[in-house]
C-alpha cells in the first residue's frame, strides 16, 4: 500500500513546527494574533506570506476575538482555515470559541498552553486548555515537537470529516515545545494533500453562498436548539473512535503513530499506573522505564484526546491494575484534584475500586523533574499495597 | 433511550433555509388606523410607497393602494404625502368583512 | 385624479431587485430601520450577504430553526464578531472569484460601543465589505438603554430623569468622525428623508467596497424609545438633517464633502420638540445641546474645507491655506 515519501528534516522549534503544520496542510484563510509563547507561530506563517510558501489570506487582526471570528467567517463560507492563540488570548475568543463549535465549524487552532487567569503568569501550564473544555471543542495534547505537525494533518482529517465537523484545538506546553527547537521531519506536501483527500473527496459541507437564501447560526428556537445539541454532542462521541482510525491511518502512511485516544506505554503488565499529558508525558516514560529496570512494574497513560474525555479507553487500560496517579499541570477550581484527575475519578465506579492519587505539578515553568515522577510513582506503589496516601499533593508546595 | 424527536435540521449545524420556510407575521392585525386614498387628489408620484417602511404599497398603475394584510398603520403614507390624498382612518369604522 | 406626474419618481431606478423580506416582519410600525432593511437589498441586490447581530435588526435578518424572514444569505453574530466574520467571508469570496457584496448589519450599539474594537481593526486594514451601522442613538432592542451614540441629555432607562441626574450627562462619541479618521476607502452618513441620497450612496458603496473598506452611518429614529409618533418618523430624519443634527456627507480616502447643503440651518428645538426624549431638558440644556451641534458641524465644515484646499493644491491651484 502507498506510503509518504521521506519528509525534509529540519531543526525547528515548536511554534515554527506549528507554522509548518499549517503549511503542509494549504489552508486558505489564516488569521494570528501574537501571544507569547506563540508569536513565533503569526511570525513564521507572516514570513511564509511574504515568500510565497503559502498562498493563504492572512489577516493581521487587532485581537484574538477577531482572529477565531475571521476564521469562522470563512470557514462558514467553506474555506480550510488556521489559527493559533495561548492564555489570556484563548480566553479573549472565548465566545466565539462557542459559536464555532456550535455552528460546527472544522476550525484547526494550535494552542501553546500557558497559565492564564485569576493571577498574572507568563509561563507554562495547561490551565487556558481546561479553562475552554467547556466550549465544545475537540481538544487533543502532543508530547514533542513531530507530533505538533502530525497532530495538525491529523486534526485537518478529523474536523473536515461531514460525519464529524468540529473544531479541533492542539495543545501544546508553551516554553516547553514552543521554543524547543528538535529535529522534525516535515512531510511533502503531495502527501499530505494525499493523506486529507479522504476529506476533499466528501461531499462539499453546507456552506454560505452568496444569492443563496442560505443562513448561517440560525436562531435555535426550543427543540430547534435541543436538536442541535443533541447533534453535538453525538458528534463529540463519534470523535473518539475517528482519532484511533485516523491514527492508524497515519502511522500506515507516514510510519509515525501515537496510539491514538490515549497511548499505553508498558501498561499491558503493569500493576499500578500513572496518567500524564504533554511534554512531562515524554519525560514520564523515561522515569517508567528507569523505574521498570529496579523492578517496579508500572505503566504510563499518555492523554492525548481531552475532550471528548476518552473514558471506555482508560476504563480498559485501569481495570485491574491496583492504583493510579494522575499528574495534572492545571487546577480544577472547586475540587481538590487536579481537572484531569477529577474526570478520571468520575469513572472509578467502572474501573476500580483502587486508589486514584491527584499530583498538581508543573505550574509557572517549575519543571516536572524526574525525582518528582520517581515520587509519584513511589507513592502509587505504597498506596496498591495498602499504605495510607495523600488523595492530593501539590507537589511545589511540599 | 429511545429517540421519538423528528429532525427539524436536516444538516448537522444550525442553518436556516428561506426557499423551505419563509417565515411571514399578520402584522396586519396590528394596527388601529388604516391609510384610505382619495384617488382624486393623487398624482401617482410613488412617494408614500418608497417611504412605507414595510413596503406594501402595491403599485396599481395609475395609483398606489395599500396592502391590507402588512400595513401596520404608522401613518408615514398620510404624513409624507405631497398632496395629502392618504387619510388615517381608525379600524373601527371597517366593520368585519369590510376592506 | 389629478395629473400624473410625467416621470416616475427617480428612487425607484436605484432597485435591482424586489424586496426579498416577507410582507409582515417583527418591526415596530413606522420603524425607518425596516425601511433602511428593506431599502438597502432592493438596492444592493440579490449577492447581499448579511452579517446581523443582535440589536433591533437581528429578529429579522436572523432565521428561526429552518425557517428565516427573508431570502438573502446571512451569517448571525454575537456582536463582538461582526466585523471579522465579515472579513473571512469577503476574504474568502474574493478569493474564490464569487460575487458578493458583505454587509455588516449593526446598531449603534454594536458599532460605538461592544464591537468598535473589530470595527476599527478592519477599517485599519482595509477589509473589503460594507459596514452599515443603523443609529437609533441606544440599545433599542433590549428596552432603550444608553450607548455611546446616545446624545447629551437625552433619556434612557439607564440614564432617567430623577432628582440627581437628568438624563445623560456626557455627549455622544462623534462615530462618523472616528470612522473617517480611518481613511475608510469610501463612508457616508444617510438618513431615510433622503432617500435618493441614500441610494447613491449605497451604490457608491457597492462599488468601493471592492477596493477596500466602507462604512455607512444611518441616522435610523426610534418612535418606540424616543416617543416619537409612528407617522413623525421620517420628519424627524428630515428636520435632523435640516438642524444640523445630522449633517449628510461621503468622504473618500478621508477627504470628506457635504452631499446635502443646508443654507439656513434651523434651530435644534425644531428637532427636540418632536419627541419627548428631550422634554426635560431646560434651557440651559438645550442650549448645551445646540452648542454641540453648531461645533460639530463646524469640525465637519473644517474638514470638508481643508479636503477641498488639498484637492486644489493637487490639482496645482496655489490656493493660500493659512
Amino acid at each position: 500500500m502507498a506510503t509518504a515519501k521521506k519528509g525534509q528534516v529540519r531543526v525547528i522549534t515548536g511554534n515554527a513546527v506549528g507554522a509548518y503544520g499549517a503549511m503542509v496542510c494549504r489552508p486558505e484563510v489564516i488569521a494570528a494574533y501574537p501571544i507569547t509563547p506563540q508569536s513565533e507561530i503569526a511570525e513564521q506563517l507572516a514570513q511564509f506570506k511574504a515568500d510565497g510558501t503559502i498562498d493563504a489570506e492572512y489577516v493581521e487582526v487587532e485581537g484574538e476575538n477577531s482572529a477565531m471570528n475571521v476564521v469562522l467567517g470563512a470557514s462558514a463560507a467553506g474555506a480550510r482555515v488556521f489559527t493559533a492563540t495561548s492564555s489570556y488570548g484563548l480566553v479573549f475568543m472565548y465566545d466565539a470559541l462557542q459559536e464555532a463549535s456550535g455552528f460546527r465549524a472544522p476550525i484547526i487552532m494550535v494552542n501553546a498552553n500557558r497559565e492564564t487567569p485569576g493571577i498574572h503568569a507568563v509561563s507554562s501550564g495547561q490551565q487556558d486548555m481546561i479553562s475552554a473544555r467547556d466550549t465544545g471543542w475537540v481538544q487533543i495534547i502532543v508530547e514533542n515537537d513531530q507530533e505538533i505537525l502530525d497532530q495538525i494533518i491529523m486534526a485537518y482529517r478529523l474536523a473536515e470529516d461531514n460525519d464529524i465537523l468540529l473544531p479541533v484545538m492542539v495543545n501544546y506546553d508553551g516554553f516547553y515545545l514552543s521554543y524547543l527547537a528538535e529535529a522534525v521531519e516535515i512531510p511533502q506536501i503531495e502527501d499530505v494533500d494525499a493523506f486529507l483527500s479522504p476529506v476533499k473527496k466528501q461531499p462539499p459541507r453546507q456552506r454560505l453562498i452568496p444569492g443563496l437564501p442560505i443562513g448561517y447560526g440560525t436562531h435555535g428556537i426550543e427543540m430547534g436548539y435541543v436538536e442541535a445539541r443533541y447533534k453535538h454532542c453525538q458528534a463529540l462521541e463519534r470523535v473518539k473512535n475517528k482519532v484511533d482510525e485516523i491514527d492508524k491511518a497515519f502511522g500506515e502512511y507516514f510510519g509515525r503513530s501515537y496510539g491514538g485516544q490515549i497511548e499505553e506505554y508498558r501498561m499491558d503488565d503493569a500493576d499500578i499506573a500513572i496518567v500524564a499529558s504533554g511534554s512531562a508525558a515524554g519525560t514520564a516514560k523515561t522515569v517508567v522505564d528507569d523505574k521498570r529496570k529496579e523492578g517496579v512494574k508500572v505503566g504510563l497513560i499518555k492523554l492525548r484526546l481531552f475532550r471528548p474525555f476518552p473514558a471506555e479507553k482508560l476504563v480498559k487500560a485501569l481495570k485491574g491494575k491496583k492504583a493510579v496517579g494522575v499528574i495534572d499541570r492545571a487546577l480544577c477550581f472547586g475540587w481538590k484534584y487536579g481537572p484531569i484527575c477529577t474526570e478520571l475519578k468520575a469513572l472509578t465506579a467502572d474501573f476500580g475500586p483502587m486508589p486514584v492519587l491527584s499530583y498538581i505539578d508543573g505550574l509557572a515553568n517549575l519543571d516536572i523533574t524526574i525525582p518528582h515522577i520517581g515520587r509519584v510513582i513511589d507513592e502509587v506503589g505504597a498506596a496498591a499495597r495498602g499504605k495510607p496516601y495523600q488523595d492530593v499533593t501539590w507537589i511545589p508546595m511540599e | 433511550m429511545v429517540i421519538k424527536h423528528k429532525n427539524i435540521f436536516t444538516t448537522e449545524s444550525p442553518w436556516s433555509n428561506s426557499d423551505k420556510v419563509l417565515l411571514c407575521l399578520d402584522t396586519g392585525s396590528w394596527r388601529t388606523e388604516r391609510p384610505v386614498l382619495d384617488i382624486a387628489k393623487c398624482n401617482y408620484c410613488g412617494l408614500c410607497s418608497l417611504y412605507c417602511p414595510p413596503q406594501c404599497m402595491k403599485d396599481m398603475g395609475d395609483h398606489y393602494e395599500v396592502n391590507l394584510a402588512y400595513c401596520k398603520g404608522c401613518g408615514i403614507c398620510a404624513t409624507e404625502c405631497p398632496r395629502k390624498a392618504i387619510m388615517m382612518v381608525p379600524e373601527g369604522e371597517f366593520s368585519h368583512g369590510n376592506s | 385624479m389629478v395629473e400624473a406626474t410625467k416621470k416616475r419618481n427617480r428612487v425607484f431606478d436605484y432597485f435591482c431587485q424586489d424586496d426579498p423580506f416577507a410582507g409582515g416582519v417583527a418591526w415596530c410600525a413606522g420603524c425607518p430601520l425596516e425601511l433602511t432593511a428593506r431599502f438597502t437589498a432592493k438596492v444592493l441586490g440579490k449577492n447581499m450577504v448579511l452579517v446581523g447581530t443582535p440589536g433591533c435588526a437581528a429578529p429579522v435578518l436572523h432565521g428561526q430553526n429552518v425557517g428565516a424572514w427573508h431570502k438573502q444569505a446571512y451569517m448571525a453574530s454575537v456582536m463582538t464578531g461582526v466585523p471579522s466574520k465579515a472579513t473571512g467571508l469577503s476574504r474568502y469570496f474574493n478569493r474564490t472569484g464569487q460575487d458578493a457584496t458583505v454587509v455588516c448589519f449593526t446598531g449603534d450599539g454594536c458599532a460605538t460601543d461592544v464591537g468598535f474594537q473589530p470595527l476599527s481593526g478592519a477599517a485599519e486594514r482595509q477589509e473589503k465589505f460594507i459596514y452599515l451601522a443603523y443609529d437609533n442613538e441606544g440599545y433599542m432592542n433590549t428596552g432603550n438603554q444608553r450607548s455611546s451614540a446616545t446624545p447629551l441629555g437625552a433619556a434612557t432607562t439607564t440614564t432617567p430623569v430623577g432628582k440627581v441626574r437628568r438624563g445623560k450627562p456626557n455627549a455622544a462619541k462623534n462615530m462618523p468622525i472616528i470612522m473617517l479618521m480611518h481613511r475608510p476607502r469610501y463612508m457616508a452618513t444617510a438618513t431615510l428623508s433622503h432617500l435618493e441620497d441614500f441610494a447613491k450612496k449605497l451604490q457608491k458603496a457597492q462599488a468601493m467596497c471592492k477596493e477596500g473598506f466602507v462604512y455607512l452611518h444611518v441616522f435610523s429614529p426610534c418612535p418606540v424609545g424616543w416617543r416619537v409618533d409612528s407617522n413623525m418618523s421620517i420628519e424627524v430624519c428630515r428636520t435632523a438633517v435640516r438642524t444640523n443634527y445630522f449633517p449628510l456627507w461621503e468622504a473618500e480616502d478621508g477627504k470628506p464633502r457635504l452631499t446635502v447643503e443646508v443654507s439656513s440651518p434651523k434651530p435644534v428645538t425644531e428637532f427636540t420638540k418632536l419627541m419627548r426624549k428631550f422634554s426635560h431638558l431646560k434651557e440651559d440644556g438645550i442650549a448645551e445641546l445646540q452648542k454641540q451641534v453648531d461645533e460639530r458641524y463646524a469640525l465637519l465644515k473644517s474638514l470638508v474645507d481643508a479636503a477641498n484646499n488639498y484637492n486644489l493644491i493637487k490639482q496645482g491651484n496655489t490656493k493660500e491655506v493659512d
